[in-house]
């Protein structure tokens, strides 16, 4: 388990770090926090010719409110966000994924647009994303483009980026007051801080009379790329969240998942558990909706 | 606090471990840490197949890299060693570091480059050309068994490493006796004990002293021994050090291939040579899987809950190669029976070979398995009378006063109070306030279950199994030895003769030399030998080393202040009755100025040989090597054996959750009570039963090396094989008990297997009560999230 032979640039500069990038006859990579990168060179899965270290950039970390979202820069610790107070007081949905993912030692190295460049089927911070309609920000040495985070992640460790594009930041939108916000995030893994055998994550706006006026609704590892549950939601808003207003809402998911089995747990069992955890999300969301007072 | 029952100076005193301060300050000796001048590095071309036969192999590209030394393949391998040996009789099964020909399972190794470093050496394994022609592989064990055209050695005839059917007493008579029978299977998963350090070897051989020096990270008797027949050296051509720190065994670490594939290269390049194993190597070809069982359970009992009689099958899938893999059924033979008195047994013990990584021994050899079907039987019979599951085992225990007691298989149980222990651990967890929390759990909607397991630990190990395994074996011994010196300026050493894996065997041999000479054990230096200045040993393994090396190095300790009265005896001109020893010094009686102290008395020995008694040897030193108690009788014609000689004795009682939603198991609640005797090193035997009670939850509910139907190997990595982790580990209550082995000096009894007996068992036991009142069963281990969620998913809608 050792890596196979490749050049190591350290660039201090996006500018610098993109015309590595854009060198395609290397077959270059980028790492950051190398969390994912790291094991995958030393059992040679993958071979990059040229190793782009982004840590240097330090435009790219740091977390940031701005234009009625957070801006989080790719090269951002997770444990950064996790502690950021931006992110505890507008962003406690991806607050709450960053608990689950992986462990305190590895999230003190990986990174926010790493985790979301990798694309796991897993990841909470993909899920995150696509719950709460965030925008993946791309950068070359020819420009830069916004991408819908659903647009973004196309399948496992598939995504839109380019070959000469590096993932510069992500955006996630605060949902204006209509109602009082509230998240749940739930997840189980056969141990805790593995990856999720299956994760859903819901955010909700509950007016003063306790009806739902909006909900975001979304479950990794049952599909490809995490998925937005647009029946659950529909049939959420004008209603009030109760255990009998969910119930009945998930047996869409049924047509919607199509889990892969692994030694884990299969595809059957896996429905089961994320219809367990989409209502649990839910009822978890829309109780901190109520505490929020 | 009152003192522990047996407790002397430094006996079962709350004392530190020699062990932990250098261990915890990284200053721990590992071999990787061995340093030798121009040491080159060894990587492994693996089979990607289960079953193949090798057409060629082309390494010109490997051997033309540059900082590659050499390519080795199995032909030039299998012309220069012999075969490894194996536990059993099977001489056609050949067996030896690299593939010859055909390769038996995905990961064996095909091929070895040695090279400057290992970058180098992996870049040169891709570089390897090898043409297989694939074969159908045999995969489950069941079909191993039947097949005669399928055969994963064809020279053996068949797959069957061992097959026979013994049968102690009476056992179609008691069924047919009995009020009631019943039938099971339970599977004991393919898991294995993971260390953290993978194995290692450093390989040197001497040209000057004609003499090939190996530092192993192993665990394994007569491992010198096995290279130099292998190698085809005289015995004392190998020098294997045990002074290096093995990080983590309990078994597995025995290395053998790895010994005479580098010490062939070593030999053959001169130069030393390194392979140590990276994590896939030595998940997938490292041979260090554990056993893999279906056992297949008859019960006969009576309608008050008494167990009369038990039929046993058990099939174990041994993998590709034998080595003692086939013998770790033969162990349990001892205690088959469990703590319980059921007056006649059948045990049907089938090994069978398959394409598959190499079994090898676990902690236990064979026993935490074997405890699993014993105990799920008593679950079994007390769930079908409706009876509470304690009081099934307590009604069939054997009682404390008919000790020792002779099982049907011919083992004698040294001694036990399993009420005892079982009415302490009935109060310490409350007994009836658990089952009653286990209801109001259950009553809001949760699958709470209690589980329970009444375990044996057998200890002191013995070679029985051999015998009883083997016809043409006859070993009867299985010794270990211990020397004890004093030197002229006065200071104490003991010399120990094997590498400890955690087991503390620095603190143990201190601690009962101390106890004897009457010396701080903090004083005492104990220093692991190596094979050639050792004296007979046969390694920590079998739960034996409280027993045979506290039993050694403290008869050694006796030996020596047996030799100081003498001398003082002689100089103080007094009868020894007259004397008194007292903390290193001697004096009479009735006189305290009569005295000899210490340093007087180590003057005489190493200087004035004129104040010696006539005849007496100069110097202070003494050696003894211990043979097993009880041991040394051979199996009779029907099977009946003396296995080990002493018995400790744990009872579990665990409360868990199943969130019917996912399949998900908590722990809340853990109680242990724990008999081994005669506690020598409270805090060594505390580590034990907390390290072996995750290792059976891992067991019970996470760890499984996985295979396709092709015989692909699936959990080669720690994302697939699940080692609990501390968030998976309940806090554990615990008591202990203490009811002292007759048969040892101390009364001490085996402690290195301690929890691991018991906890599978109890584990399973109570994710089968969690889910007994929605009428499903779980009787494969692991017992996954994933399978309990599809068993749950039918009870949607019912929470």
């Amino acid at each position: 388990m050792k890596a196979a032979a490749f050049d190591f640039v350290q660039p201090s500069s996006l500018d610098e770090a993109c015309e590595h990038l854009s060198r395609a006859a290397d077959d270059p990579q980028i790492i950051a926090g190398g969390q994912s990168l790291m094991p995958m060179l030393a059992m040679r899965l993958v071979r990059p010719g040229l190793v782009i270290d982004i840590n240097k950039i330090e435009t790219l970390s740091g977390v940031v409110e701005q234009d009625g979202g957070v801006t989080i820069g790719a090269c951002t610790r997770q444990t950064d966000a996790e502690t950021s107070p931006v992110v505890s007081g507008r962003l406690p949905l991806l607050r709450k994924a960053l608990r689950f993912v992986g462990h305190d030692q590895t999230r003190n190295r990986g990174t926010i647009g790493g985790s979301l460049a990798h694309a796991d089927p897993s990841a909470e911070i993909c899920l995150t994303a696509v719950t709460l309609g965030a925008k993946i920000t791309l950068t070359s040495a020819q420009g830069q483009r916004d991408l819908a985070a659903s647009d973004f992640i196309l399948g496992p460790m598939t995504t839109a980026r380019e070959e000469n594009e590096i993932l510069t930041a992500v955006s996630f939108p605060i949902w204006a007051a209509d109602g009082r916000v509230g998240t749940g995030f739930q997840e189980v893994s056969s141990r805790q801080s593995d990856f999720a055998i299956v994760a859903a994550a819901a955010q909700v706006a509950i007016d003063d009379d306790g009806i739902c006026r909006r909900a975001a609704v979304a479950v990794a590892n049952a599909t490809p790329a995490p998925i937005r549950l647009t029946a659950v939601e529909d049939g959420l808003v004008g209603q009030e969240p109760t255990a009998a207003v969910v119930d009945p809402l998930l047996p869409s998911l049924e047509s919607v998942l199509e889990p892969e089995a692994d030694l884990h747990a299969s595809g059957t069992a896996r429905i089961h558990i994320a219809k367990t955890l989409v209502k649990r999300a839910i009822l978890e969301a829309t109780e901190d909706a109520a505490a929020d007072d | 606090m009152t003192d522990r029952a047996g407790a002397g100076r430094f006996v079962g005193r709350n004392r530190r471990t020699k062990e932990d301060r250098r261990f915890i300050a990284g200053l721990g000796r590992y071999v990787a840490d061995i340093r030798v001048p121009d040491l080159k590095h060894v990587a492994l071309l693996t089979s990607p197949h289960a079953s193949a036969r090798i057409v060629s192999i082309d390494a010109r590209a490997a051997l033309a890299l540059d900082g590659v030394y050499a390519v080795l393949t199995g032909d030039e391998l299998a012309e220069a060693t012999n075969s490894l040996q194996h536990g059993v009789e099977a001489p056609n099964i050949i067996w030896r570091p690299l593939a010859q020909n055909v390769v038996r399972y995905a990961g064996e190794w095909v091929a070895a480059v040695v090279a400057d470093n290992r970058y180098i050496a992996e870049d040169a394994i891709e570089l390897i050309e090898v043409d297989y022609e694939v074969l159908p592989a045999v995969v489950d064990p069941e079909d191993a068994f039947a097949s005669a055209e399928l055969l994963v050695h064809p020279d053996h005839g068949d797959n069957i490493l061992f097959h026979r059917k013994f049968v102690w007493g009476g056992v179609d008579d008691d069924f047919a006796a009995a009020d009631h029978s019943l039938n099971f299977r339970v599977k004991w998963g393919r898991n294995s004990t993971v260390p953290i350090e993978t194995f290692g070897v450093v390989s040197h051989w001497d040209p000057g002293q004609e003499m090939l020096d190996v530092w192993a990270s192993v665990q394994m008797p007569k491992y010198a021994d096995q290279i130099a027949e292998a190698l085809r050296l005289p015995g004392n051509q190998i020098r294997v050090h045990y002074d290096v720190d093995v990080g983590g065994s309990y078994g597995v670490k025995r290395g053998l291939k790895h010994a005479v594939l580098t010490g062939y290269l070593a030999r053959k390049l001169g130069c030393p040579v390194r392979l140590l194993e990276d994590r896939l190597e030595n998940m997938s070809g490292g041979d260090a899987h554990g056993p893999d069982r279906i056992f297949d359970v008859d019960v006969a009992f009576d309608g008050d809950g008494t167990v009369r009689s038990m039929r046993m099958r058990a099939l174990d899938d041994c993998g590709a190669y034998p080595g003692r893999a086939p013998l770790q059924l033969g162990k349990p033979v001892g205690s088959i029976v469990g703590p319980y008195k059921i007056g006649s047994v059948a045990y049907e013990a089938i090994s069978v070979c398959t394409n598959k990584t190499g079994q090898v021994a676990v902690r236990g050899f064979g026993q935490a398995p074997t405890n699993v079907a014993i105990e799920r039987m008593m679950d079994r019979v007390a769930d079908y009378l409706k009876l509470d599951r304690l009081d099934l085992r307590r009604r069939n225990f054997i009682q404390s006063a008919e000790f020792p007691y002779t099982i049907p298989s011919g083992t004698e149980y040294d001694s036990g109070d399993y009420q005892t222990v079982e009415a302490k651990a009935r109060a310490l967890s409350d007994y009836d306030a658990l089952i009653a929390e286990r209801d109001t759990l259950r009553g809001s909607g949760s699958l709470a279950g209690i589980g329970v397991a009444t375990c044996l630990e057998p200890g002191g190990g013995n070679a029985a199994f051999e015998p009883l395994f083997n016809p043409k074996n006859d070993t009867t011994t299985w010794m270990e030895s211990c020397t004890v010196k004093v030197d002229r300026l006065g200071t104490v050493t003991a010399l120990i003769c094997t590498s400890s894996s955690g087991q503390g065997h620095q603190t143990l041999v201190a601690t009962v030399v101390g106890e004897i000479l009457e010396i701080d054990p903090a004083d005492i230096r104990v220093v692991h030998s190596d094979s050639l200045s050792s004296l007979p040993g046969n390694s920590p393994v079998a739960s034996r080393m409280a027993i045979m090396l506290g039993g050694a190095a403290q008869r050694a300790a006796e030996m020596l202040r047996e030799r100081l009265m003498t001398i003082a005896a002689h100089n103080l001109e007094r009868d020894e009755a007259d004397l008194v020893y007292a903390d290193g010094a001697i004096h009479a009686r009735d006189d305290d100025a009569a005295k000899l102290d210490w340093k007087q008395l180590i003057r005489i020995c190493h200087g004035q040989y004129h104040l010696m008694p006539p005849g007496m040897e100069p110097g202070l030193q003494a050696s003894y090597t211990m043979q097993v108690p009880n041991g040394g009788t051979m199996p009779t014609a029907d099977g009946r054996v003396q296995m080990y000689p002493c018995f400790s004795f744990e009872t579990h009682i665990t409360l868990v959750t199943v969130d019917p939603g996912t399949g998900k198991v908590a722990i809340p609640r853990y109680f242990i009570v724990h008999d081994c005797g005669t506690v020598i090193s409270p805090a060594i035997v505390k580590g034990m039963l907390l390290g072996g009670i995750a290792h059976g939850i891992g067991a019970a509910l996470y760890e499984k090396f996985e295979y396709d139907e092709s015989g692909q190997h699936l959990s080669g990595t720690f994302m697939d094989y699940l080692l609990p982790s501390s968030m998976e580990i309940p806090d554990v209550q615990m008591d202990e008990h203490c009811t002292p082995s007759p048969l040892t000096p101390l009364g001490q009894k085996g402690a290195g297997e301690a929890g691991y007996m018991g906890s599978p068992a109890a584990v399973v036991s109570a994710v089968n009560d969690a889910l007994a009142p929605h009428g499903l069963t779980a009787e494969s281990l692991p017992i996954k999230l994933g399978t309990l969620s599809d068993m749950l998913r039918t009870l949607d809608g019912k929470d």
